[in-house]
């Protein structure tokens, strides 16, 4: 039975959504300038922009994939953590290709490259940008309230209400502030989500033992729990797609990079990153263990995931097939003619069983107080993320694809207005998305999968704006279409039954990593092939 | 088993690096608003 009390666990939820929405409601008057809407007038300061960019890029969904990591790959699930921190480590020391990202002045990436590459370059890049950054955002509400239903216990009937008043909630005050809403909100909700972290973290340490939690991942994952090389679902080119991954987010995310272009200047920004690194070990880490401790607690049992009707509907040879299935692949070993018989339905919540283990577990583990701790640490770090990521893709959508037709410059009060709506029509999207999308296997995967669309053309684009002379706009043109073409088609082949054969032997890992040669070999052959009578300099 | 060891040592250094940059991050983040919407009103006042 879930440990939810109303009157306990609901006053503190109640009580931290209060002072979330009075903060962010509060600066609406401060907001004059487009300047303040999107980048906060350029006055953030060092500490604002670590709890800001902590807060931002660890979700509801963040915690749900990297505890799904450690559910199914053991503490090996935790290595994305170690790369992105590196990466924005050495990024921020060296300030590789960030620092003039910043001193250029502009308010996002597509803005940088009409610098370089000219107007359709500039528009093609927020197109693939929105693309990539909705397609990835799309299922966040939706596991979101995935989460809070199965901790509280709720009937996941009630998801949908759930997901709509989470979404006007961060609507209301992210299309008031912008981005001076967003800052303050999100170091509110950054010390929030970090106390409810870390008490859980100290708790399941605590509770459940680091002996406990060492022994579960070497009876279930062996060597390859701990050594991502040794793990059969990871190896090489899992590897090879967290580091690319981990360099292409930390230069061109838009949600990570709105914190440098917010930054009083590049040096700010990039103490920002720098001091930020070791977070994104933690954002892995810690759901990482907690993950690890519902396996210890609750072990592998996706058939109690059913309800009484369908599992009593499933063949006797079926149910046993599924109670001796690996770990987060229920449906591996069933044959085509038994899945074929399975309804959508079971498939996709037996294909779920290894995300909501986790919440399953910390529903019946956490006492009453500390539950409303978590939730509200929870709806502190879903807010925070989905109000950052609605002002970024809608910053790009107003700054770069709309920018063709802005034939005079607009007024602040126009153009605010006008990123007001687009931040509605997002948030709409994001509610239909998220309803009608379902998710085929790893969360993570998908995520990145989806990202790469984008982070791997735009990637290859800024380093190259910043450090290839011959870099031009042909170039800039073939990779960033070579490089969403990979991913789409791979997604694509996914979905449509006829076309499933052929992306069977083929990875997400192996399409991201094709995504991002592609793209490189765009750019240097587009480019070089342009007679260089013609190239911009 | 040295495996096992690095992820105990990087859960310890989590939790308190964490600890220590929420506390650190809490106060100073505070002045910061404090900082940022003054000379916002500043900019407004002037204005």
């Amino acid at each position: 039975m879930p440990h939810f009390s109303w009157t306990i666990d609901g006053s503190i939820i109640g009580l931290y959504l209060l002072v979330t929405m009075a903060a962010g409601v509060w600066l609406r008057k401060r907001v004059r300038r487009i300047e303040d809407f999107l980048v906060a007038g350029r006055e953030m300061n060092l500490h604002l922009g670590i709890a800001s960019l902590a807060a931002t890029e660890f979700g509801v969904i963040t915690c749900m994939y990297a505890a799904q990591g450690g559910y199914t790959q053991g503490f090996a699930g935790a290595f994305p953590g170690l790369c992105q921190a590196v990466a924005m480590l050495v990024i921020g020391m060296t300030g590789f290709c960030v620092k003039r990202l910043r001193d250029s002045g502009a308010m996002t990436l597509p803005e940088l490259f009409e610098q370089r590459f000219g107007k359709l370059v500039r528009w093609l890049s927020g197109v693939v940008i929105v693309m990539g950054g909705l397609l990835n955002m799309g299922v966040f509400l939706k596991i979101g309230g995935q989460f809070l239903c199965l901790v509280t216990g709720m009937n996941l009937a009630h998801l949908t209400m759930i997901m709509t008043a989470l979404l006007v909630l961060v609507a209301i005050y992210t299309m008031l502030g912008g981005m001076l809403s967003v800052l303050v909100t999100d170091f509110l909700q950054f010390v929030v989500m970090s106390a409810g972290l870390l008490v859980v973290t100290i708790m399941i340490l605590t509770q459940v033992g680091w002996d406990k939690l060492v022994a579960t991942v070497q009876t279930h994952h062996g060597a390859g729990g701990f050594l991502p090389l040794s793990n059969p679902g990871m190896g090489w080119s899992f590897v090879i797609m967290q580091v690319l991954m981990g360099f292409a987010a930390t230069l061109t995310w838009q949600t990570v990079i709105s914190r440098l272009l917010a930054a009083k200047d590049s040096q700010t920004g990039r103490k920002v990153f720098t001091h930020t690194s070791f977070f994104f070990v933690c954002r892995w880490m810690i759901p990482g263990l907690w993950g690890i401790a519902a396996l210890a607690m609750i072990g592998w049992k996706p058939l109690d995931f059913l309800t009484k009707d369908d599992r009593a509907a499933l063949p006797a040879a079926v149910v046993q097939k599924i109670e001796t299935s690996p770990i987060g692949k229920p449906l591996a070993t069933l044959s085509e003619t038994e899945l074929a018989a399975m309804p959508a339905s079971v498939q996709s919540t037996l294909n779920d069983a290894s995300l909501n283990a986790m919440p399953k577990w910390l529903s019946s583990f956490l006492p009453i107080g500390l539950m409303g701790l978590l939730i509200a640490a929870m709806l502190a770090a879903d807010m925070s993320t989905d109000a950052s990521y609605m002002l970024s893709w809608g910053s790009v959508i107003y700054n770069d694809i709309l920018a063709p037709f802005r034939r005079q410059p607009w007024s602040d009060t126009k153009a605010i207005l006008w990123n007001r709506c687009i931040i509605a029509l997002i948030g709409v999207y994001l509610f239909v998305f998220g309803l009608w999308y379902e998710l085929q296997g790893n969360v993570w995967s998908y995520l990145a999968l989806t990202g790469s669309i984008y982070l791997s053309s735009m990637s290859v684009l800024l380093i190259a704006c910043c450090y290839w002379s011959k870099a031009n706009n042909w170039g800039a043109l073939s990779s960033i279409l070579l490089g969403a073409l990979v991913p789409v088609a791979h997604l694509t082949c996914e979905k449509v039954p006829s076309l499933m054969p052929l992306v069977k032997d083929i990875t997400k890992d192996h399409a991201g990593i094709a995504a991002f040669t592609a793209s490189a070999l765009g750019m240097i052959i587009g480019s070089l092939l342009k007679p260089s009578t013609r190239s911009v300099s | 088993m040295t495996a096992h060891w690095f992820w105990f040592a990087l859960v310890i250094a989590v939790v308190v690096w964490y600890s220590t940059i929420t506390l650190w991050v809490a106060i100073k983040g505070a002045l910061d608003i404090r900082e940022m919407v003054g000379r916002l009103d500043e900019e407004q006042s002037r204005d």
